[in-house]
């Protein structure tokens, strides 16, 4: 049988998105709702209506696809909800404490009211092991195989169903690490166990440390789902690949997945990234700014020259995580921020949300403090009747917010919503100035990409704010991630410390390290043909007194030819001066980790199929009354699937999708790309409209 | 100097304009710690940035290092005292001496000065600590010194750019008079870096909303921080509360060398009076006025919520008075390069200990006292001399009403905010071995809440080579509060074939035999409360997690 499918599965907080793309690159999409307790369910029953939208039975379904790419959030709620398993940790004795000590780091510099963190494993359960390795590799005291022994068994008995290993100095000889392994694996044979020579065979010990025993929380939660839905599947007839997209979107085996589970912390915005890539690539822009707002958090990413920024510098809930994953930045803010007025501080919205329970007083569910979606519906941006099918918007209930608020601050109620919506937009910009400016990148240069349920609202406004000249809105944009999934390439890296720091000079070594990484990733990325295949070889370098590596690439270095290090350092050389304005080529340089990623091309189609051009003018289904440059204006309203390429759009306007809503305001205009997406030349800043937004002074307290 | 401090400005303009302050020195933070060279500045991160009005009040500031807080006002003090109306366009200042605006020498501070309508208004500063700064010892801390000349290089408030132009000859006599002439060079050019950026942006900021509306959202904002603190403190008990806080010693035979901090509360003002404390020291162990400012200012941050913004407004509640002659006010001459540490660690908890009777769940108990070390020789595997700096074996954070302290997070002076370099890396690139390095059981002084515990460190000397310390607390442990215990005080040895030695608090060239064994017991945290009401439970958990 042809196998012309291929799907991509999202789970999300409230909904799992699928996508179905043949070869021909016609999708078909639809939703269902994420089943927290067991995720595999709401996956099962989201494949079931996919098959009945292609007219097909589950099982014919299944077995004309030739792949499955699957997001998943299991990984990341385990950590965030602490319900991961109880795990315990060997570890090299008398460097019991590597965990809580967090590198001497204590969050939030002047709050001295404030109790440390519990630690994933607690101290008891953290047990030292007679053994040590040299920071040569050297074995300077042997394992003390009988003692171990002994540390196991206590695990064992304290109901310890995980087990982390990291000694020091593993990442040069993983001897013990291994050995311990066995051990464990003997004496607790269910026991799922994290190794750190395996997970992150880098030096730095609280990171691996830290990623090691993250990775044993997490991993027997993986495992399960992982158990569970390659169970269901296999019984409703899939016998093809199941992909995990992993944080720094590259995918994995099932079996892969389940060992690095730390990987996974991140799958799920991972694979809005990987879609917003594919965006990029669609409409030609190599300089995109992947903002997605939704309702209590945004996330803003960077894609340069069609890459994305890469950082292994993060964590999640407050545990360090040092594999690499798409640099995100997360911000706690988005529709359901609330607005308050304190003395001293002044006005301000968020960090503090409405959250889901009681949410926004518009969703009647018993808040009654302004969020920023009151504002946004005060204003006349969303419709009252939108949500029909959850009893619409209370807007009664958003106007007695916002006049709380307008109160306090002696302000109309125009005023004072106007007033949110524009300093939510200085945050979000705020978030946009992090991952550019503090960068050094220009953002004046990128497009912004807008998804997610709120952005639309606020994109134009905010790309107003940081110079930003065009916005595009993806017509998939509700279904970014999973459609992502499907559109970009299968990349699978592994990357390994170098033995020493000083002596990375040594060619043959050098050249060791490259071919073995590159045989080992391509051993992981099966079922592609050699043709579709590319490598790409780069390494972390510094010099010799500085803390922050760089990751420069290698592509385009001959291993073979004599004195290829000299080209190597010189490389460094040449992206250090880009990065910081200056090189110091007579310094040290020092390669502290190599890097191969093994990237499988897939067939494109046309991801997102051109939309037949328009044979008239846009056509308003109707006007909406919102607030733009100071003033309430009777704006055209218009359904976004009712446009097409050719049609162009004045501001102020609103134009409606799916799932959300995207305002224009006076001096901006949106015409459609091919595939119908909306595009936005942004007007320039007016000073004159953002003072008359507030034209009355007030005093407050 | 405002010319629209009267005028209202709407609330929304005021909070954009107050955000984009606080940006603007996040982001020179930032673009100093991408491009300093040194690893005092990109990895202890010790700089901070600000902005300061003419009126030499701090608008914003960068969270980096709290005794930094409140220490900028006064090298802008010094600036606008020494240079008047003769600052341009495009003019970049320095300064680093302590009795001109600096806290110690190896603290060099960058000014660019901010116009906006054609007046001058604003200063962007950058202090950062420098790897050397000439004098008898490398990194100036030379316990040996008898007067700041023999420190090392002192600058008076100068200018190191003249309307845009750099002055070469003035940078080339401040290089010929430091070690590592390079490095320091390329340190300074990311602070001059890093003021310039601050002092775009509000070029930037001038052109958007206009100096006026700028002024007066400043105004705003410090009146704002100002009444949140007056809040606070209104809640306290109006009275004279006191504390005292010791100094081990000053390392000429001087011990238990006071600092009295007598604090009185009435209505929302608070003075804090330091003119009991004790005659200055002839070491280096004396804290210059503008440094003692900014400890009392650091303590006083300590005590209001965390999240209000640390600037002028704040401090306006304080009035500081010293007496020439003591420790916390040196005439001009003596040597002061411990005062970044010590005494500024002892003023704030002279300060803390006098408040826990006024705001006993505000006063967290005594974070530790820094005991500095450091060891030089040559390094055998790659031939080269080595420096290493101990930022290891971290002691412990005081408890609080919030619970039991953080361990090994810190000093007063840091709280938690030094990083200490990866074992591994450190015995990569030194011929050093790191035996054992955890917590010190014990350590943590008792309370309701107990204090955080101190590190045991037995760190092994491969190679020759010399030891010198610059630290307190090896007598005085980390103040208890409000019923709390003291933490346990540092005890750091020095194991040969011959036996035992205790380290000195300040000793230079300690000699160092191959496969000489230091055993590091660093302090651990002071406890907060009487230790009769902790709680059972937190008493069998620190049994079983072998805490006590």
């Amino acid at each position: 049988m042809s196998k012309p499918y291929r799907i991509g599965i999202d789970v999300g907080g409230t909904f799992t998105d699928f996508v179905a793309m043949d070869e021909a690159g016609g999708t078909v999409i639809c939703k269902s709702a994420s089943t927290p307790e067991d995720q595999s369910i709401g996956v099962l029953e989201g494949l079931q209506d996919l098959a009945r939208r292609l007219d097909l039975t589950l099982a014919d379904l299944l077995a004309r696809t030739e792949r499955i790419v699957h997001g998943t959030t299991v990984a990341t709620n385990a950590l965030l909800e602490r319900k991961g398993a109880r795990t315990g940790l060997l570890t090299t004795a008398g460097h019991r404490d590597i965990l809580e000590m967090r590198e001497g780091l204590k969050p939030d510099r002047y709050n001295l009211l404030m109790a440390p963190p519990e630690p994933l494993v607690p101290r008891d359960l953290r047990r030292p092991v007679t053994e040590r390795i040299g920071q040569d590799g050297r074995i300077l005291v042997p394992l003390d195989e009988p003692a171990l022994r002994e540390e196991v068994a206590a695990l064992r008995d304290a109901g310890v169903t995980s087990v982390a290993i990291c000694f020091l100095h593993a990442y040069r000889n993983s001897e013990h690490e291994r050995r311990a392994a066995e051990i464990v694996a003997e004496m607790m044979p269910e026991a799922y166990v994290s190794v750190s020579s395996r997970v992150l065979p880098q030096i730095k010990e609280y990171e691996r440390l830290s990623t090691t025993v993250v990775n044993a929380y997490i991993g027997p939660v993986v495992r399960r789902y992982m158990d569970r839905l390659t169970g269901r599947l296999a019984e409703a007839g899939y016998d093809g690949p199941l992909y995990i997209i992993l944080s720094h979107g590259g995918i994995t085996r099932v079996e892969d997945a389940v060992a690095l589970a730390a990987g996974t912390c991140l799958s799920g915005p991972a694979g809005g990234i990987a879609g917003a890539r594919a965006c990029a690539e669609l409409i030609g822009a190599g300089n995109v700014i992947p903002f997605d707002m939704g309702g209590t958090s945004t996330e803003i990413s960077l894609i340069t020259d069609g890459a994305v920024a890469l950082t292994s510098e993060r964590g999640l809930a407050g545990e360090r995580i040092a594999l690499r994953s798409y640099d995100i930045l997360s911000i706690g803010a988005g529709g359901g921020s609330l607005a308050e007025n304190r003395p001293g501080t002044g006005f301000s919205v968020g960090p503090q949300s409405a959250g889901a329970v009681p949410g926004p007083a518009c969703y009647g569910r018993g808040g009654t403090r302004a969020t920023v979606t009151d504002s946004n519906l005060v204003l006349g941006y969303l419709d009252p009747d939108a949500f029909a099918g959850k009893g619409g918007l209370d807007l009664q209930a958003a106007e007695a917010a916002i006049d709380e608020v307008a109160a306090e601050l002696g302000l109309t109620r125009m005023e004072a919503a106007a007033g949110i919506h524009r300093l939510i937009n200085v945050k979000m910009a705020d978030g946009i100035r992090l991952m550019t400016l503090r960068r050094g990148v220009d953002p004046r240069n990128f497009t912004m990409l807008s998804f997610g349920g709120a952005a639309g609202l606020h994109s134009v406004e905010v790309a107003r704010e940081m110079g930003i000249g065009r916005v595009v809105v993806p017509a998939v944009a509700s279904v970014l991630s999973a459609w992502g999934m499907l559109a970009s390439d299968l990349r699978l890296e592994v990357s390994r410390s170098l033995p020493n720091a000083g002596g990375w000079e040594d060619e043959e070594i050098l050249r060791a390290v490259f071919d073995t990484l590159e045989e080992q990733a391509r051993e992981r990325l099966p079922g592609m043909t050699p043709g579709r295949m590319s490598v790409e070889r780069s390494a972390d370098m510094r010099y010799g007194e500085q803390i922050f590596e760089i990751g420069v690439s290698l592509d385009g270095i001959d291993f073979d030819a004599p004195g290829f290090a000299a080209e190597v350092e010189e490389r460094f050389h040449r992206r250090h001066e880009e990065l910081y304005t200056y090189a110091s080529r007579g310094q040290d340089v020092d390669m502290v980790n190599a890097r191969v990623a093994v990237i499988g091309a897939v067939p494109r189609g046309d991801a997102a199929r051109e939309v037949a051009p328009a044979t008239g003018r846009a056509q308003p289904s109707g006007t909406r009354r919102i607030h733009s440059a100071g003033a309430v204006v009777e704006a055209p309203l218009y359904a976004m699937d009712s446009l097409a390429p050719g049609h162009e759009i004045a501001g102020p306007a609103v134009v409606e999708a799916d799932t959300t809503t995207v305002i224009l305001h006076s001096g901006d205009a949106a015409s459609l790309t091919p595939h119908g997406w909306l595009d936005i030349a942004v007007g320039p800043r007016d000073r004159s409209a953002a003072a008359e937004e507030v034209s009355q002074p007030a005093t407050i307290d | 100097m405002t010319d629209s401090s009267n005028d209202p400005i709407d609330p929304i303009s005021r909070a954009v304009i107050q955000h984009r302050l606080s940006a603007i020195v996040e982001q020179m933070g930032e673009a100093m710690l991408r491009t300093a060279y040194s690893q005092i500045l990109n990895a202890s991160r010790d700089f901070s940035m600000g902005i300061v009005d003419r009126d030499c009040r701090l608008i914003a500031q960068a969270d980096h290092i709290p005794v930094h807080v409140g220490a900028l006002p006064w090298a802008v003090k010094a600036v606008e005292d020494r240079f008047g109306d003769d600052v341009a366009e495009g003019d970049v200042i320095v300064l680093n001496d302590p009795y001109a605006g600096g806290s110690h020498l190896p603290d060099v501070t960058i000014f660019s000065p901010v116009f906006a309508g054609g007046a001058r208004r604003l200063w962007a500063v950058v202090r950062a600590h420098m790897g050397d700064i000439g004098g008898a010892t490398h990194g100036a801390y030379n316990p040996e010194a008898r007067e700041i000349w023999q420190e090392g290089l002192r600058l008076p408030p100068m200018k190191l750019a003249d309307a845009g132009v750099m002055r070469e000859d003035v940078i080339d006599m401040i290089l010929m008079n430091v070690r590592f002439p390079r490095e320091f060079r390329g340190d300074l050019d990311a602070m001059i870096g890093a003021a310039h950026l601050g002092q775009r942006s509000l070029d930037r900021l001038h052109a958007e909303f206009g100096a006026p509306m700028v002024g007066a959202a400043i105004e705003e904002t410090l009146n704002g921080a100002e009444t949140r603190t007056r809040a606070i403190v209104a809640d306290w008990p109006d009275g004279v509360y006191e504390g005292t806080a010791y100094l081990d010693d000053d390392g000429r035979g001087r011990e238990d060398v006071a600092i009295r901090a007598r604090v009185t509360v009435q209505g929302s003002d608070l003075t804090v009076d330091l003119t009991a404390s004790d005659a200055q020291s002839d070491s280096f162990v004396n804290s210059p006025f503008a440094n003692t400012q900014a400890s009392v200012a650091m303590a006083l941050a300590y005590l209001i919520d965390a999240d209000i913004p640390k600037n002028d407004g704040v401090f306006r509640i304080l009035d500081v008075k010293l007496r020439p002659g003591t420790i916390v006010h040196p005439r001009e001459g003596a040597p002061v390069t411990m005062s970044t540490t010590h005494p500024a660690n002892e003023i704030v908890e002279a300060i803390v200990r006098a408040l826990q009777a006024a705001c006993p769940e505000r006063c967290s108990g005594g974070w530790s006292r820094r005991f500095r070390m450091s060891i030089t020789g040559r390094n055998p595997r790659n031939g080269r001399n080595f420096v290493w700096h101990l930022f290891h074996a971290r002691p412990g954070g005081g408890a609080s009403s919030a619970g039991d302290g953080w361990s090994g997070a810190g000093e007063w002076h840091s709280v938690g905010g030094i990083k200490f370099g990866s074992v591994e890396v450190t015995e990569a690139r030194f011929p050093l071995f790191f035996a054992t390095h955890e917590f010190r059981p014990g350590s943590g002084g008792d309370g309701t809440y107990r204090g955080g515990l101190g590190t045991s460190l037995d760190l092994r000397v491969e190679v020759p080579a010399f030891a010198h310390t610059a630290g307190e607390g090896i007598r005085h442990g980390a103040a208890g509060i409000a019923g709390g215990r003291d933490g346990a005080p540092h005890d750091y040895r020095m194991v040969t074939a011959e036996g035992e030695t205790a380290l000195r608090t300040k000793q230079f060239g300690i000699e160092i035999a191959p496969d000489t064994l230091f055993r590091i017991r660093s302090g651990g945290g002071g406890g907060w409360g009487d230790p009769a009401a902790r709680a059972p439970e937190a008493r069998s958990r620190d049994e079983k997690l072998g805490l006590v």
